[in-house]
């Protein structure tokens, strides 16, 4: 067998965080979308529900969106995105206490949990998100122009959503319930900014710099620019995107750190 | 070896901040088997969490030259809405080791019967203890870090722990926490008291125990 103690290094390092965050991929997998949840099945009704129902309530006033884009795609790929960013943010606080006995294993690190839900987050939605497209590419014809842009945007989304719920972890040390509080509200008020349900380009060009401010309305233009292609302009620019996801990742890194010991196991 | 060195550790409750270790100091070497003994409150427990690198501490520092197990016999390790076998296979997996070799081990050793297979928040707080402990001999640390609690308890699976506590003794460092001295008699080679925060070592055993009784 090998040795749990073999000689400190880098490598050693990487290996066993890849070990620790595959283990934990696959609990995490157990208890979210095991057998008797029902996290799996939501998962891909609420965007459903939510595309369906609009896109119907379009389709009965008789009027289209600017552009003349597919509705129910519009609001599928807004939606989907969204579903990422509101649930690693609200389930970023409770990561400690659902894995709270496994941190009795010095090998399993706060850093792997969140990498792990987030990853399995991640997954999750791309998988829903690839089989509603599919889905409106052979029922109603409109295939996405650009796929892997289309998975770079869910994945920037992740690396940035990833920083913040570092941050909101970190937070706990003054109490779950508190980052709670802040955190639900804060994603249930910026649901009109973060840009899920519009585009930059709707809006007279001197509003624009104002709502291009939320870094998250950079990620959905991104992946309607790869559902819709070069037809209609988007407003996106990857600079400011990779700086607010570096500096967030930093800083989630740091606070993780260094609420560390004030986190009761 | 195992070393602290001026560890200090402060909670903060509601009530204001309590200052549980005060410059704990020690160093263990392979093979020792050392009781520490302590009142209820005394720190014991938070001790082993900071040995084991569950929890931080506020100051000084921990080396850890060889494989330090979990805190045995304080609960968690184990995860309440997985079963037992999915948690063998978790633990076999962030330890790297061979999966069904962990899971026929602990479904021997803690003789689970059908529970092996039920999630472990419906086990009894005996049957958890058993279950992390067969986890934790499966997993072959170098050092094992325990509470009374797993020594006692059900008298047949006492006896097997405490069995397999000796066989390891000379090869593994043991380091038991106790209140009841001979607990720490029947399976230490030294021990050491804990009190007000602080860890005093003795000659002997016979002289640690006289320490505790005294305090």
């Amino acid at each position: 067998m090998p040795q749990i103690l073999e000689e400190p290094s880098l490598r050693r390092a990487f290996r066993i965080q890849r070990i620790v965050i595959g283990a934990l991929l696959l609990r995490e997998l157990q208890t979210r979308f095991g057998r008797k949840n029902l996290g799996a099945v939501w998962l891909f009704l609420e965007p459903m529900i939510l595309g369906g129902c609009v896109g119907a309530f379009h389709l009965v006033l008789g009027h289209g969106l600017p552009g003349g884009i597919n509705v129910f795609a519009f609001y599928v790929v807004g939606y989907t995105p969204y579903y990422l960013f509101r649930g690693m943010l609200n389930r970023a606080a409770s990561a400690l206490e659902a894995n709270h006995a496994l941190l009795y294993h010095s090998r399993v690190t706060l850093l792997d949990v969140v990498i792990a839900r987030n990853l399995l987050e991640g997954a999750a939605v791309l998988l829903a998100m690839t089989v509603f497209l599919i889905a409106i590419g052979v029922l109603m014809g409109d295939w996405p122009q650009d796929p892997i842009l289309i998975a770079a945007g869910v994945a920037w989304m992740v690396a940035m959503c990833h920083g913040a719920s570092m941050l909101i972890l970190a937070g706990t040390r003054w109490g779950v319930m508190t980052m709670d509080r802040l955190v639900h509200p804060f994603t249930y008020l910026t649901i009109p900014v973060t840009g899920a349900f519009f585009m930059v380009d709707w809006f007279p060009s001197h509003v624009q710099p104002l709502l291009t401010i939320f870094p998250t309305v950079h990620v959905f233009e991104m992946v309607r620019a790869g559902q819709f292609g070069p037809s209609l302009n988007y407003h996106y620019d990857l600079v400011y995107m990779a700086a607010v996801t570096v500096a967030l990742n930093v800083l989630g890194m740091l606070a993780l750190r260094a609420a560390r010991k004030h986190l009761e196991i | 070896m195992l070393e602290l060195r001026d560890v200090h550790k402060t909670y903060e409750t509601d009530k204001g901040k309590r200052h549980v270790l005060k410059g704990v100091t020690a160093t263990f070497q392979k093979g020792d088997a050392v009781g520490i003994l302590g009142r209820n409150g005394a720190g014991k427990s938070t001790l082993m969490r900071i040995i084991g690198g569950v929890d931080h501490p506020t100051s000084g520092t921990i080396r850890r030259r060889m494989s330090v197990s979990w805190p045995l016999g304080f609960g968690g390790a184990v995860h309440p809405l997985l079963t037992g076998a999915d948690n063998c296979r978790f633990i076999a997996r962030i330890y790297d080791r061979p999966l069904d070799w962990v899971t026929g081990f602990v479904q021997e050793f803690a003789e689970l019967g059908d529970y092996f297979h039920l999630p472990v928040k419906t086990y009894s707080s005996g049957m958890e203890t058993r279950l992390a402990f067969a986890l934790s001999l499966a997993v072959d640390f170098d050092c094992y870090l325990v509470d009374e609690v797993v020594a006692v308890g059900d008298h047949r699976f006492a006896q097997r722990c405490r069995e397999a506590l000796l066989e390891r003794r000379g090869r593994s460092t043991l380091l038991l926490v106790s209140h009841q001295p001979d607990i720490v008699r029947s399976l230490c080679t030294s021990a050491a008291t804990l009190d007000q925060g602080r860890l005093t070592f003795h000659e002997d055993l016979d002289q640690a125990v006289a320490a505790y009784h005294a305090l």
